[in-house]
Parts: C-alpha cells; sequence; structure tokens
C-alpha cells in the first residue's frame, strides 16, 4: 500500500459522505490485488494528461514498468478524459510485440486510473533521428525500425483499429531494440460503412492529403501515409513535410509528392477543404525520389513511393506493405542486438508517456496544439 | 468493433456459464445481508427489463444508435455482476453507462447533456451535479477494468444475412431478437455469433408477417416447437442421418445445412434459443410497477440519490 500513498497530489477529493462510497471501498478491494502487484516508485514527470512513475514489480524488483496515472480532470466535472479512455480501450484488446503492452490498469485511492505500461527505456526514433551528432545508422537499420513499424501498424489495421497519430516519438524502442507503437489516445475503430469520422487528427507534419482537405471516410491510408513519412524521415534525418499551420502544410506537401488534382485523385476536388496553390506541382518522378531517398535503395524508394500515393484508395495497403519486395532485398535488416541506440534512461520515457496526443511538441508549434473535438464527432 | 473476438476481453473475461454468474450474484448479495433483506426486489429478469425501458427512453431522448444502447446494457450488466445494485443509484448507473458507450462507439454527448437529460427523465433520483456521473463512470471503468469493447451480434447478423436471403421482415425481427436478448443474460453466457445465428433461426422459422414479433411470439410455446424441429434435423444432418428434414421451406433446409456444415456450437444454438423463448415467456408476466416502486424505495431510503 505505501506505493500510492506517499508523494501524491491529490487529484479528485472523494467526499467522505458521498452516497458512493460504498462503491468506492468496493472497488478499492478489487484493486488491491491489481495494485499490490506494483511498487510504485518516485514520479518521474508531469504532463497536462498524465503522470508518469517508474514502477517495479514486487514479486521480481528488477522488472521495471512506467505507470501512467491519467489525471481525472477538474474533479470529474467533464467525466474521463477522451484520450484516456480511447488509450484504454484499445490497447486493452491489442497484443503484439510491436504494440506497447498494457499490462495492467489499477485505480488508486485518489481514484485516479493507473495504466501500467511496460518500461521501454530506450527513448524514440525520433531522439535517434534528431542526434545526428552521437548516432550513426544506416539502410538495414531503417529497414528493420521499418519492419517492426509496418507490422506493429498491419496488425493495428487486421484488427480493424486506426492510429491515428503515427510519427518518429510515438515509436518506442524497449531494451532489446524492439520498436513499440504507442500513444493510442488518438485511435478509433474503423467507422461503419457512411458513418462520418473527424478529420482532425494525426500530427499535422504526418498528416495525409485527404485529412488536409477535410474529408470524413476515410482508412487506414491515413496511417500509411504517415508511416511513409517516419520512413522519409529515418533516411533524411529530418522531417520531410513540416508545415507551421495547415495552409502551409498543404503548399509544402505539393512541392513534396505533387499536386492531387482531379487527374491523379478522382474525386479530390470534391472534398470539403479542397485548395491547392497554383501554379500545380506535377506529381514527383522516381527520379525526384531515389535522388532525394537513395540511401534507401530501388526497391526502397519505390515502397515510399507507394506510401506516399496522393489517392488513398491507390495508397499501399498495411498488407502489400509486409510483402512489398524491400524486405527481401539487401541490405538486411540489422538485428535487434546490433542496432544503434542510445541511452535514453528514464527522462526518455517520461517524455514520451506524458505527451498529449495529436500535437507537434516543438518550440515554434507548441502554442497551436490541436485538441480533439470530443464533444461534437469523432 | 475493433479487434478480435476470440482473443477479446470479451471472451477471456467477460463469458461465464450460469453456474458462475448465480455464484457472482449469490456472493454480492451474501455480502450485504441486512440490505438484501430491508429491501427485497423483484425477480431479476424483471429488474432487467425495467433496466432496458429506462435505458431506452434516455436512448431516445438522446438519438443514441442502438449499437450504443446495446454497449451500455453490455456495461451496465457487467457492472451488476460486480457490485450488489441496492449499493447503487440504478439511475445513475444506466446515465453513466449511456455515456460511456456514447464515448466508445465513437457518437459522444456532452456530459451536460446527460445530466440534463437524466433530470428530465428521473427528477427526484437524478442529481445536477455533472461531477456525479463522472465518478459514476469512473467506477463503471473501474468494475469492468476497463475492458470496453463490446462485441456485439448485429455484425454477424449484416453479414450472414445475404447468405440465408433474409428479407426484410425477417432481418427486421432477427434485430429484435437480439435487441431483446440484452434483457437477459445471454450476452454474458453466449459468444455473439451464437446469438446471430439464433436471431436468424428464429426469424426463419417463424416466417413473420408485416406485424412483426409481437404477433410472432404470441405464443412462446410455437415458438419453441418451431425451433426445436428445425435444430434437431440440424443435429441429425451432423451425426450421418442428414436427409430427415420434414417438409420445413427452402430457407430453413439451407440454414440447417449451413450449419450443419459450420463449426458453430450447436449445443450453444439449441441452449440460447431455450433461453430466447424463456425470456418471451417472462416478459409476458413483467409488470413495470413493482420493480419502479422497489428501486425508488432503496434509492430513497438510503440517500443515494443525492
Amino acid at each position: 500500500m505505501k506505493l500510492l500513498s506517499s508523494n501524491q497530489p491529490s487529484m479528485a477529493t472523494t467526499p467522505a459522505d458521498s452516497p458512493d462510497r460504498s462503491i468506492d471501498d468496493f472497488a478499492e478491494q478489487m484493486n488491491e490485488a491489481e495494485k499490490n502487484k506494483y511498487t510504485k516508485g518516485r514520479k518521474l514527470g508531469e504532463g497536462t494528461y498524465a503522470n508518469v512513475y517508474l514502477g517495479t514489480l514486487k514479486s521480481d524488483p528488477t522488472k521495471l514498468v512506467a505507470i501512467k496515472k491519467i489525471k481525472i480532470q477538474t474533479d470529474y466535472k467533464e467525466g474521463m478524459a477522451p484520450d484516456a479512455i480511447r488509450e484504454l480501450k484499445h490497447l486493452q484488446e491489442l497484443s503484439h510485440p510491436n504494440i506497447i503492452s498494457l499490462l495492467s490498469v489499477f485505480s488508486s485511492k485518489d481514484q485516479n486510473l493507473n495504466l501500467v505500461l511496460e518500461f521501454l527505456p530506450l527513448g524514440d526514433l525520433e531522439m535517434l533521428i534528431k542526434d545526428t551528432k552521437n548516432i550513426r545508422y544506416g539502410a538495414g537499420d531503417i529497414k528493420a525500425w521499418m519492419g517492426m513499424l509496418s507490422r506493429g501498424i498491419y496488425f493495428c489495421h487486421a484488427n480493424f483499429v486506426l492510429h491515428r497519430d503515427i510519427k518518429p516519438n510515438n515509436l518506442l524502442i524497449a531494451d532489446d531494440g524492439e520498436v513499440k507503437l504507442a500513444d493510442f489516445g488518438l485511435a478509433r475503430s474503423f467507422a461503419d460503412p457512411y458513418r462520418p469520422m473527424t478529420s482532425n487528427v494525426i500530427t499535422r507534419w504526418y498528416r495525409p492529403p485527404e485529412l488536409l482537405f477535410g474529408t470524413q471516410h476515410y482508412s487506414g491510408a491515413v496511417d500509411i501515409w504517415s508511416v511513409g513519412l517516419v520512413f522519409a524521415e529515418l533516411v533524411l534525418r529530418m522531417p520531410y513535410i513540416a508545415g507551421d499551420t495547415e495552409v502551409h502544410q498543404v503548399n509544402l506537401l505539393t512541392q513534396a509528392v505533387g499536386t492531387p488534382t482531379e487527374e491523379n485523385w478522382p474525386g479530390v476536388s470534391k472534398l470539403p477543404a479542397y485548395t491547392v496553390p497554383l501554379p500545380h506541382t506535377p506529381v514527383r518522378e522516381k527520379d525526384y525520389y531515389n535522388q532525394m531517398f537513395g540511401t534507401a535503395g530501388i526497391v526502397g524508394v519505390d515502397l515510399l513511393m507507394q506510401m506516399l500515393v496522393l489517392d488513398p484508395s491507390k495508397r499501399i495497403t498495411a498488407k502489400e506493405v509486409l510483402n512489398h519486395d524491400w524486405w527481401y532485398t539487401d541490405p538486411k535488416p540489422t538485428r535487434n542486438k546490433n542496432l544503434p541506440r542510445k541511452g535514453g534512461g528514464e527522462e526518455a520515457v517520461v517524455a514520451d508517456l506524458k505527451r498529449r496526443p495529436g500535437v507537434v511538441e516543438d518550440e515554434r508549434t507548441a502554442k497551436i496544439a490541436r485538441k480533439l473535438d470530443f464533444g461534437n464527432m469523432a | 468493433m475493433a479487434a478480435n473476438y476470440w482473443e477479446s476481453t470479451q471472451r477471456r473475461n467477460w463469458q461465464y456459464t450460469r453456474e458462475q454468474l448465480a455464484d457472482l450474484r449469490k456472493k454480492l448479495e451474501e455480502e450485504e445481508p441486512k440490505l438484501v433483506q430491508m429491501y427485497p426486489l423483484p425477480q431479476l429478469r424483471h429488474m432487467s427489463i425495467y433496466f432496458n425501458q429506462q435505458i431506452a427512453r434516455l436512448g431516445k431522448r438522446l438519438g443514441v444508435r442502438q449499437q450504443a444502447i446495446a454497449t451500455a446494457q453490455m456495461y451496465i450488466r457487467r457492472f451488476y455482476t460486480k457490485v450488489e445494485v441496492r449499493r447503487t443509484n440504478p439511475y445513475l448507473v444506466i446515465a453513466a453507462a449511456v455515456y460511456l458507450a456514447c464515448k466508445m462507439e465513437e457518437c459522444p454527448h456532452h456530459i451536460r447533456l446527460l445530466v440534463a437529460e437524466g433530470r428530465t427523465l428521473w427528477p427526484d433520483f437524478f442529481s445536477s451535479d455533472t461531477s456525479k456521473l463522472g465518478e459514476c463512470e469512473f467506477f463503471l471503468i473501474s468494475k469492468m477494468s476497463s475492458q470496453m469493447i463490446i462485441h456485439q451480434p448485429y455484425r454477424s447478423l449484416t453479414s450472414l444475412q445475404s447468405i440465408f436471403s433474409l428479407t426484410q421482415e425477417e432481418s427486421a425481427l432477427a434485430w429484435s431478437i437480439i435487441n431483446d436478448h440484452y434483457m437477459t443474460d445471454m450476452p454474458l453466457l453466449f459468444a455473439p455469433h451464437i446469438v446471430a445465428v439464433t436471431a436468424i433461426l428464429l426469424s426463419i422459422v417463424l416466417r413473420p408477417n408485416t406485424t412483426g414479433l409481437q404477433s410472432a411470439s404470441g405464443s412462446a410455446g410455437n415458438m419453441a416447437n418451431a425451433a426445436h424441429q428445425a435444430l434437431r434435423s440440424v443435429s441429425q444432418a451432423k451425426s450421418g442421418n442428414g436427409g430427415a428434414q420434414s417438409a420445413a421451406d427452402a430457407k430453413v433446409v439451407r440454414f440447417q445445412e449451413w450449419l450443419a456444415e459450420s463449426d458453430i456450437d450447436i449445443e450453444a444454438v439449441v441452449d440460447c434459443t431455450q433461453e430466447v423463448i424463456s425470456f418471451y415467456e417472462v416478459q409476458e408476466q413483467y409488470n413495470e410497477k413493482p420493480c419502479k416502486e422497489q428501486i425508488n424505495r432503496f434509492v430513497k431510503a438510503r440517500g443515494l440519490d443525492k
């Protein structure tokens, strides 16, 4: 019990005379078992959405876990945070080597939900990409990381889940080098046909053209676009299409990939927010990509181009990605144990876990963070 | 729907045998002998019907999709396998379940709207404080171990209806049998596809006319006979004595053949059919008044509405 009582800000106050008191006690009992499996260590950090604690398994103190404590927004006035709900909902069901595992959930005494997640100590792909001074990697390493990402996203799609926030800093690295897809705060199940979904998802730099144009009907192709941009970023070691605003994003996108038109994407001009800069840029050809992304090799460039097809209905699917020739072409993907890594340590875990989804946490853009409009439509 | 039913938390953690369910409930009552004694309640099956009516009223006011309503019903059913009903304000639990289910099924409503509607429907039993609803939502999530994805029979029905070329009336009847099954323990006992198959079976053997289920279920006995006859032939076909079909129409024959060739648990379908039939029998004797009075009594007496 000592694990949860000390050193915590009291979030939701429980009125002692609350009629729900009895349920509270009962929930408390039921939780005890789960809670007692873990020793909650010191607080590693505090974010807007959650606090993160280091934890250890009581039965085996060498096993580390990350305990993500969801803050209840202003005394339940708004109910459970939608991000937390989405994350819980999906992580409870998805179990795959390339998806962060939710080991357990318990509610603590001050009535906050605690997600016990596997501890991924080696930071995220963004840290590796950015650290151009100390980290060097090659085509085999990129292939290994891309392979793990592709398997993770295929598993999501095969289970009818859209991740909707793929970007390098949501790709965490386990101590064995395995890449894990994290942060399901914007994820949702596929919509039933003809039911609308919000287009206001995916961090801007990784957002596909159909979402920038405001479509309300989309598919796993949105995630594939993001995967393509992660691929590009791994090669370039900087974000490929990094717009400051949505309009800017569309402009950069047309320059980088080509202008979406009725010719290359029938129906695009009917999308609600379709506007493209003039004059039109023709869709980039193989030569352009080969020049820019030569490190990936000719077959790798082919895969990248298929991920960055403007028309989502012609974009490669997660399953097709896994069947692409690139995986069978030299160089072979690097084995996990030989992948470049950096000593991310606890700080990295915290940075990753306390972020809000859907937001580029960069100096310039931090202020224009978008929020998922949950009250309206999702 | 998300994820795979066979590996889902629903299948692993929330599917019981009748004995397990009875034990769970008995345990809950044994923990509160005084409450149980002081506040007797009508039989669970009638209570479920009452709950369902209240959910339907709330859902109607909010214009909630059936899928979310069904999810809310599952939440309530799961919740009350873990918490004794007399410890709770069922109206608050209903509203919280609908609120959470709407989030889950991607058709969210604002918490204040839920509270406002709750106040309108149950003015004497519902607090205007939104934090009560938020708190109750938290307890729901917590009692369900935050396992919130529900697999429902509707999708199986949608994908199977073309195989059996169901008419619009038959589909509608199957759909409404699925709606009704949420008033029973069936969703805790059977896999969703079993329920869907059962609903289809009943819909084709009952051959609904345009007036739908009400007339068709007029006699639960007839329903039972028709369904059992159809299922018996399936078992025979399966054990090699095929061809024993009576003069049933082509649709039933087709269904029998399909079922016999499938890997679907026929025992479960038989069992599930029986449950549906006995539910309709129980429903005929349902009377809202005692449920309402007895629930309201303990909510008021224990101050759970505050």
